[in-house]
């Protein structure tokens, strides 16, 4: 075959690929049929409180709508997965949610391409959660909002600091265990576009900073972590804002 | 044989052919816009339609006269959006008197396809366009393959559908390249080229960048044909080279653009600077790419370059490099043609390159570099099916571009056929088709358009329990286009529009997310309101998810 057909070739050959692989693409997701029985295996074995989780993230509505019967609000809107001991993870094309990290799946099946893999581990034991101690706080007045953070739905306390004047909100009393382990985020995609400047939070506890995190517009859910000492006491979140109207999310429990 | 030698039923031929591509195109954009819902948008610009077309048609007839009142009435106001004055008129006008003739009047379609016929016809102009550009340039395969190619461009087809601007703008940019070009002949009133810049500018602010591609071109040409002699002779044989295009685009277009928007005929200074200082201080919407929400600057120099090509079926993209090569290794033909098919390309998608330039908009922004890349992508084709016929003498060359080209068009066909109706939705395979770019965080879908394809299980799902009650929607990013769906008895009068954000959730009976990544806040506000994070339905292209419907529990 003459050098002078390779380009017609090549062609050829792209074509015809593209035409078998639009039409594969197209029919590459998982149907009905198939989420339904994946479904059922997880409702015959799931127990309350496992943590159900869907990967890739954009599979989630049909996640939901397949299985959203068995994730409370609060799952879905979980700090993190850390208080969750069990674990299904529905998968499709390869994909693992950020949730099962490191974890070994202990069974796993599939069903027409949707991989079911169920994780066990020791969860962790919260002593301490402020979003059920809102009524508690001193120093602001927070609301428990579901709010869209990082455009994830995270339960959080929500309030906008004034301008360059940090908010002292403090938890009288709160029960500690051997970490504290939190999370800080800017809810609202509009607020984070209009207004671009990031929200810094501390931790204080018995006068002194044991965590601090910043969070920018593009930052989503920031992690922040401490070593405490179990038992009571007063616990502090200074929280600073250099614009007004920022909604600073944040979330923190006390592990045991 | 070239078109210049073509005997006169030859030359006829030609013609019927892009008339017949050109029609074929606008019946294959009617009938592909029948699934696709109302864009946001699109109801705006039809409704503000209607008025323009009222008013010429009152201008005419004699109903009113030419007040300042009347036109603010009609074309503005105080506000910056007021009758939808930041675009300008053109298709906006066509698309009312459409309606007003073909639905209104003669009751021949419905009113969605009224309002978006010009803009389906101007994509078959643009097919013509194409056709006659190719075969002037280099051939009848050429021209059909080019055509072909252009008409089946899935994304290009989608906006064509619509009653909007981009497909438009980008037939009246290539007319005005195209315009330009046999202006460049030295005619004695080459008014076309400008006439046609000024309807371009009446069609969409974005032709403002065609002269920086015609006017590289000038200089280019012109430098070349310019005589020897001094640099005083030299600069005036390149000012002059053709100075009635120059003219003519420096007088006629903006004079133009003058007569068809009625909104200049009084304080057109202020009003310009209006129009131009709505677009530069644009607000930038959500727009996601490659895994990150992007909605301020600077945005990556790469969006336009990735943008289109993923949207631009792989099989062109390959037959379009081998274009180029062929271009950049053969003689141009005359005038510069290829030079200014670059430069066209080059202005529309150029700016997309700053990082400052809104991206929300994607490929329909830089729509205008697609003639381009179908016109190389024919070259392509034909060249290497050729090579084959001249290399293997038993392959005659209409086989082998019959052959060759038909499998560049056919991959076309094909991606778009898996495109519509979510055109939005849909990447073309090295993407990995719509799951491959969902993988790959690249934008879902904007306008809201997917509504249409949920509105049958919507309509099961809210079917009243007695005769005649009342079920409340919240219907997100369609609410604009909610009455038209109810006029086209797509959705019944029973099914209300809650209203906006967590108001409209909460007095909801069944609630509507429409997927793109920012949107997700709605199905947070939802799950607050109805204790619930279960989708009733979720409607996918492709296996993507593009809408989810929710049914408060009972």
């Amino acid at each position: 075959m003459p050098i002078a057909a390779a380009p017609a070739l090549l062609l050829i050959a792209i074509s015809l690929w593209e035409v078998c692989a639009a039409r594969h693409d197209a029919t590459a997701v998982p149907d009905d049929g198939a989420w339904q029985a994946a479904a059922q295996r997880v409702r015959a074995e799931a127990r309350p409180g496992d943590l159900i989780v869907f990967a890739p993230a954009w599979i989630d509505p049909v996640g939901r709508w397949q299985l959203g019967d068995l994730i409370p609000i609060a799952m879905a809107g979980r700090m993190d997965a850390a208080r969750y001991g069990r674990i299904w993870e529905l998968a499709i094309r390869g994909a693992h949610a950020p949730e099962t990290a490191g974890l070994v799946p202990v069974a796993s099946a599939e069903h027409d391409g949707i991989a079911i893999r169920r994780y066990e581990r020791a969860p962790a034991i919260v002593v301490g959660d402020v979003l059920d101690r809102v009524a508690s706080a001193t120093g602001g007045r927070p609301s428990l909002e579901l709010a869209e953070v990082g455009f994830e739905p995270h339960r959080c306390l929500q309030i906008s600091p004034p301008p360059g004047a940090p908010l002292r909100l403090t938890f009288p009393a709160f029960p500690l265990g051997t970490t504290l382990v939190g999370y800080v985020g800017i809810a609202d995609v509009f607020t984070r576009r209009d207004v671009r400047s990031p929200v810094q939070l501390e931790v204080e506890l018995g006068g002194r900073v044991i965590a601090s995190a910043t969070a920018g517009v593009d930052d989503g859910w920031v992690r922040f972590a401490a070593a405490t000492a179990a038992g009571a006491a007063d616990l502090t979140f200074v929280l600073s804002a250099r614009d007004a109207g920022r909604r600073l999310c944040f979330a923190a429990e006390a592990r045991q | 044989m070239t078109e210049t030698t073509a005997t006169p039923r030859t030359r006829w031929t030609r013609r019927a052919i892009g008339a017949a591509l050109a029609l074929i195109a606008t019946i294959l954009v009617l009938v592909e816009q029948r699934n696709v819902g109302i864009a946001r948008d699109e109801v705006v610009y039809m409704q503000a339609g209607a008025g323009y077309a009222d008013w010429w048609l009152g201008l005419i007839t004699f109903d009113h006269g030419i007040r300042e009142h009347n036109i603010t009435l009609t074309f503005g106001g105080p506000g910056a959006t007021d009758h939808n004055r930041e675009h300008p008129p053109v298709m906006k006008t066509l698309f009312g008197l459409s309606d007003k003739l073909l639905h209104r009047k003669l009751g021949v379609v419905d009113e969605v396809t009224a309002f978006r016929l010009p803009s389906a016809a101007m994509h078959g102009v643009a097919v013509a366009l194409v056709y006659a550009l190719a075969l002037g340039l280099w051939g009848l395969a050429e021209a059909i393959v080019a055509a072909l190619l252009l008409m089946l461009l899935p994304r290009a087809l989608f906006h064509a559908g619509l009653a909007c601007f981009d497909a438009p703008t980008m037939t009246l940019w290539l007319a005005t390249v195209y315009a330009y070009l046999r202006a460049l002949d030295g005619r004695r009133w080459p008014w076309q080229v400008g006439v046609l810049w000024g309807l371009a500018l009446g069609t969409k602010h974005t032709a403002l960048l065609l002269p920086f591609a015609l006017g590289a071109h000038y200089l280019i040409v012109a430098w070349r044909a310019r005589p020897a002699g001094t640099w005083r002779v030299q600069a005036a044989a390149i000012i002059g080279y053709r100075w009635r295009v120059i003219v003519s685009l420096a007088v006629l277009g903006p004079l133009t653009l003058y007569v068809v928007w009625p909104w200049l005929w009084f304080d057109p200074i202020h009003h310009v600077r209006d129009w131009l200082a709505f677009h530069t201080n644009h607000v930038h919407y959500n727009y996601e790419y490659l895994g990150h929400n992007w909605n301020a600057p600077r945005f990556p120099w790469h969006v336009a370059l990735v943008t289109t090509l993923f949207t631009v079926p792989a099989a062109t993209l390959a037959a379009a490099l081998i274009g180029a090569g062929v271009w950049l290794a053969r003689p141009r033909p005359a005038h510069g043609a290829v030079l200014l098919l670059a430069l066209s390309a080059a202005a529309s998608i150029g700016p997309f390159v700053l990082g400052t330039t809104p991206i929300f908009g994607a490929e329909k922004h830089w729509m205008p570099v697609l003639p381009t890349i179908c016109l190389a992508a024919a070259v392509g084709a034909v060249w290497a099916a050729r090579a084959v016929a001249a290399a293997i003498s038993a392959v005659p060359a209409r086989i082998a571009i019959a052959v060759v080209a038909g499998c560049v068009v056919l991959a076309s066909v094909v991606e778009t056929q898996v495109a519509e109706p979510y055109a939005l939705t849909w990447y073309n395979t090295l993407a990995g088709g719509a799951p491959g770019a969902a993988d790959l965080g690249m934008n879902r879908q904007f306008w809201g358009v997917a509504m249409r394809g949920v509105l049958p299980v919507l309509v099961e799902q809210g079917a009243p329990a007695t005769p005649g009650a009342r079920t409340y929607v919240y219907t997100h990013d369609a609410a604009p286009a909610w009455g038209m769906y109810q006029r086209l008895g797509l959705v019944p009068p029973t099914l209300l529009d809650a209203g906006w954000e967590q108001t409209g959730i909460d007095r909801s009976q069944l609630a509507v997310v429409i997927h793109e990544r920012h949107f997700n806040r709605h199905d947070y506000l939802i799950w607050k309101s109805y204790g619930t994070v279960q989708p009733s339905f979720v409607l996918r292209s492709a296996g993507v998810p593009i809408v989810s419907l929710y049914r408060r529990p009972r």
